[in-house]
C-alpha cells in the first residue's frame, strides 16, 4: 500500500518522538519506497505548494518532510543538480535539530550525509558550456565544485559533533566524529581535492577532549585509518602510512574483501621495503593483487634484476595509475641486495669478493654496465646499510663484515629513508 | 543513486587513463577491484569483533610485525642459500673463470 504524506509525517514524528534513529534515516533517505508514493502523490510540487503543511508538525520536521518530497521529486525527474540543492537544505534544516539533540540522530545524520555526496556526486552541467572548450573538462569541473560543496556541508556536521558538551559521554553526539571525518576525506579524495582534507584533520588534532578512536566503531575507524593513511602514503610519510594502513587492515571485517584488497594494495609494497612479503596464505586470498605483486616479490626473493624489471615495465601504467610507480621501483634496491647476496652465498660466504663479480652478476641478469658503476652499486649498497663493509679501490677488492655481511632486511633500521 | 555514484565513470577520466592505445587493457592483465574507478565501500555493518577480523590470525601479537612476531601473513626470514640453481651455477662458474676469486687473493 502506498504511503501518503500525511502518514509520513506521522511516522516521521513517531521516529522522532521515540527517539529511533535508524528508522529516521530510512524515512528521510530519497532510496526508500515510500519516495516514490510522495512523486507520485504530488505530481509539481514547489515549496510554495507545499507550505500548506507548515506547521502541521513540529518544527524544524515540517519544513524537513517538504524538503524530502522537493528531493525525491528531482531525483525521479534525474535533476541531480536540483536534488541536490534540495537536499542541501534539508541538511541545514536537519542540523538545527541535530544540534540541540544527543547522539540518538546520529544514524540519521550520517545517512541524509551519505546521499549528500551521492547527489553531489551525480550532478552533470551540460548547461553554459562555451562550444570551444572541452565538455568534459567542464563538466568534471563542475563535479568537483559540488563534491567540494557537500565536503564543506560534511565539515560542519564534524563541528557539530564535537560541540556536544551537554549530553552523558555514551549518548554524545561525539561518537559521529569519525565516520563524519571519514566521508569528508572520501569526498575530497573522490574528486582528487586531497590538500582540501587538511584542515578537518587539523580540526580534530586540535580537539583533545574526544574518545580515543578505538572506542568507535570499527567501521568508523577503519574507514579513517585508511584516507589517513592514504595522506601519508601521498605526502611521502611512508613509516606513518605503514602503521595507520596496518591497523586499517587488522580491523578491517574479513568479508569486506574490496576494502582490504585496497589496503593491502599499499600496505604490501610498504611492508616489502621493510623486509616483509607477503605469505603465500594471504596472497592466495586476494588473487588480483597476487598478479600485480607475485613477480616482483619472487624477484625479490632470488635477486633477479631481469624478472624485476620485466614486471616493472610490464605494469608500469597501473603503477603509474596508483601512485606505485616510484615505491616499486625504490623496491628493486632490495632485488639488487639479493643479486650481491647470491655472490656472497656461491663466494662461500667469504669476507673478501672481488668488484668484477659483482659486476659479473650484473651481466648475467642481463644488465651491461661498466665495472665503475658495478663498484658504483655496490659502494650504494654498503651506504644504504644493505651489505656491511668497505670497498677497496685500489685493489678493486669488496671487503664484507665476517658477521651479518647481508643484514636481515627487516631489521634495517629506517626501512623507508632515500 | 548512490549506486549510479559509484558505478558511473566521467568520460574525461576514461580519456585521461588510456592515453596510450598501446598499453591498453590487452598487455595489462586484470586487476580486480583495482580497475574500476572505485573507492574504499561503505561497511555493511557498523561493528564487529576481533573474531572477523585478521587480528583473529594474531594469537594476541601486535599487528605490525611478521613471521618471527606471531604473524604468519608476512614473512620476514626469507634470505635463503639455496645455490643449485641455474643462476648459481652461471655465477659459481664465473667464480672459477676469474680464478682467483674470493678469500684466495689474500694468499
Amino acid at each position: 500500500m502506498p504511503l501518503t504524506f500525511s502518514e509520513y509525517l506521522v511516522q516521521l514524528t513517531e521516529s522522532v518522538t521515540n527517539e529511533d534513529g535508524p528508522t529516521l534515516a530510512y524515512l528521510l533517505r530519497p532510496t526508500s519506497p515510500h519516495g516514490k508514493d510522495l512523486v507520485k502523490e504530488f505530481r509539481n510540487p514547489t515549496r510554495k505548494s507545499l507550505s500548506y503543511y507548515e506547521g502541521g508538525i513540529e518544527s524544524p520536521w515540517d519544513e524537513i518532510a517538504i524538503q524530502y518530497v522537493l528531493v525525491v521529486h528531482h531525483v525521479a525527474k534525474k535533476r541531480a543538480g536540483e536534488a541536490f540543492k534540495e537536499h542541501t537544505q534539508l541538511v541545514s534544516l536537519f542540523f538545527r535539530f541535530f544540534t540541540s539533540n544527543s547522539g540518538w540522530t546520529l544514524p540519521a545524520l550520517f545517512a541524509i550525509l551519505r546521499d549528500l555526496r551521492d547527489l553531489a556526486f551525480d550532478v552533470k552541467y551540460t548547461v553554459h558550456v562555451p562550444p570551444s572548450c572541452d565538455a568534459d573538462l567542464q563538466a568534471n569541473n563542475n563535479k568537483s565544485e559540488n563534491m567540494e560543496e557537500a565536503a564543506r556541508i560534511i565539515s560542519k556536521a564534524f563541528g557539530n559533533c564535537v560541540t556536544d558538551r551537554s549530553s552523558p559521554l555514551a549518548e554524545s553526539r561525539k561518537w559521529g566524529i569519525y565516520y563524519v571525518v571519514g566521508l569528508v576525506l572520501k569526498t575530497y579524495f573522490r574528486v582528487k581535492r586531497i590538500s582540501l582534507a587538511k584542515p578537518i584533520l587539523r580540526a580534530l588534532r586540535a580537539n583533545t577532549d574526544i574518545p580515543p578512536l578505538s572506542a568507535y566503531p570499527r567501521s568508523h575507524q577503519v574507514t579513517y585509518r585508511y584516507y589517513v593513511g592514504m595522506l601519508h602514503f601521498l605526502d611521502e610519510d611512508y613509516a606513518q602510512a605503514e602503521q595507520e594502513l596496518t591497523l586499517a587492515f587488522y580491523n578491517c571485517h574479513i568479508e569486506a574483501h574490496s576494502n582490504q584488497e585496497r589496503i593491502l594494495t599499499y600496505l604490501i609494497p610498504l611492508r616489502m621495503l621493510r623486509g616483509h612479503l607477503p605469505s603465500r596464505e594471504l596472497m592466495g586470498r586476494f588473487p588480483a593483487l597476487d598478479d600485480l605483486y607475485a613477480p616482483f616479490i619472487r624477484a625479490i626473493r632470488r635477486g633477479d634484476i631481469k624478472t624485476y624489471d620485466e614486471a616493472l615495465d610490464k605494469w608500469e601504467r597501473r603503477l603509474v595509475e596508483l601512485n606505485l610507480y616510484l615505491n616499486l621501483e625504490k623496491a628493486r634496491e632490495l632485488c639488487i641486495r639479493g643479486l650481491f647476496r647470491r655472490v656472497w652465498v656461491v663466494s662461500q660466504k667469504g669476507s673478501r669478493i672481488p668488484v668484477s663479480m659483482f659486476h659479473s652478476s650484473l651481466r648475467l641478469s642481463g644488465i651491461e654496465v661498466p665495472q665503475e658503476e658495478a663498484e658504483c652499486l655496490v659502494a650504494n649498497m654498503i651506504y644504504k646499510g644493505f651489505m656491511r663493509g668497505y670497498i677497496s679501490h685500489e685493489k678493486q677488492m669488496v671487503v664484507l663484515a665476517k658477521t651479518d655481511a647481508f643484514p636481515r632486511l627487516a631489521d634495517r633500521p629506517s626501512p623507508f629513508a632515500l | 543513486m548512490s549506486s549510479e555514484a559509484s558505478t558511473s565513470k566521467p568520460a574525461a577520466d576514461t580519456l585521461a587513463q588510456n592515453p596510450e592505445p598501446s598499453k591498453d587493457d590487452e598487455s595489462q592483465p586484470h586487476l580486480g577491484v583495482l580497475e574500476e574507478d572505485d573507492e574504499f565501500e561503505e561497511f555493511a555493518v557498523a561493528d564487529w569483533d576481533d573474531s572477523q577480523t585478521d587480528l583473529a590470525h594474531l594469537g594476541g601479537a601486535a599487528p605490525g610485525a611478521a613471521k618471527s612476531g606471531g604473524d604468519k601473513l608476512w614473512e620476514d626470514n626469507w634470505d635463503d642459500d639455496d645455490v643449485e640453481d641455474d643462476f648459481s651455477v652461471q655465477l659459481r662458474g664465473e667464480l672459477t673463470k676469474t680464478g682467483k676469486g674470493g678469500d684466495s687473493m689474500q694468499q
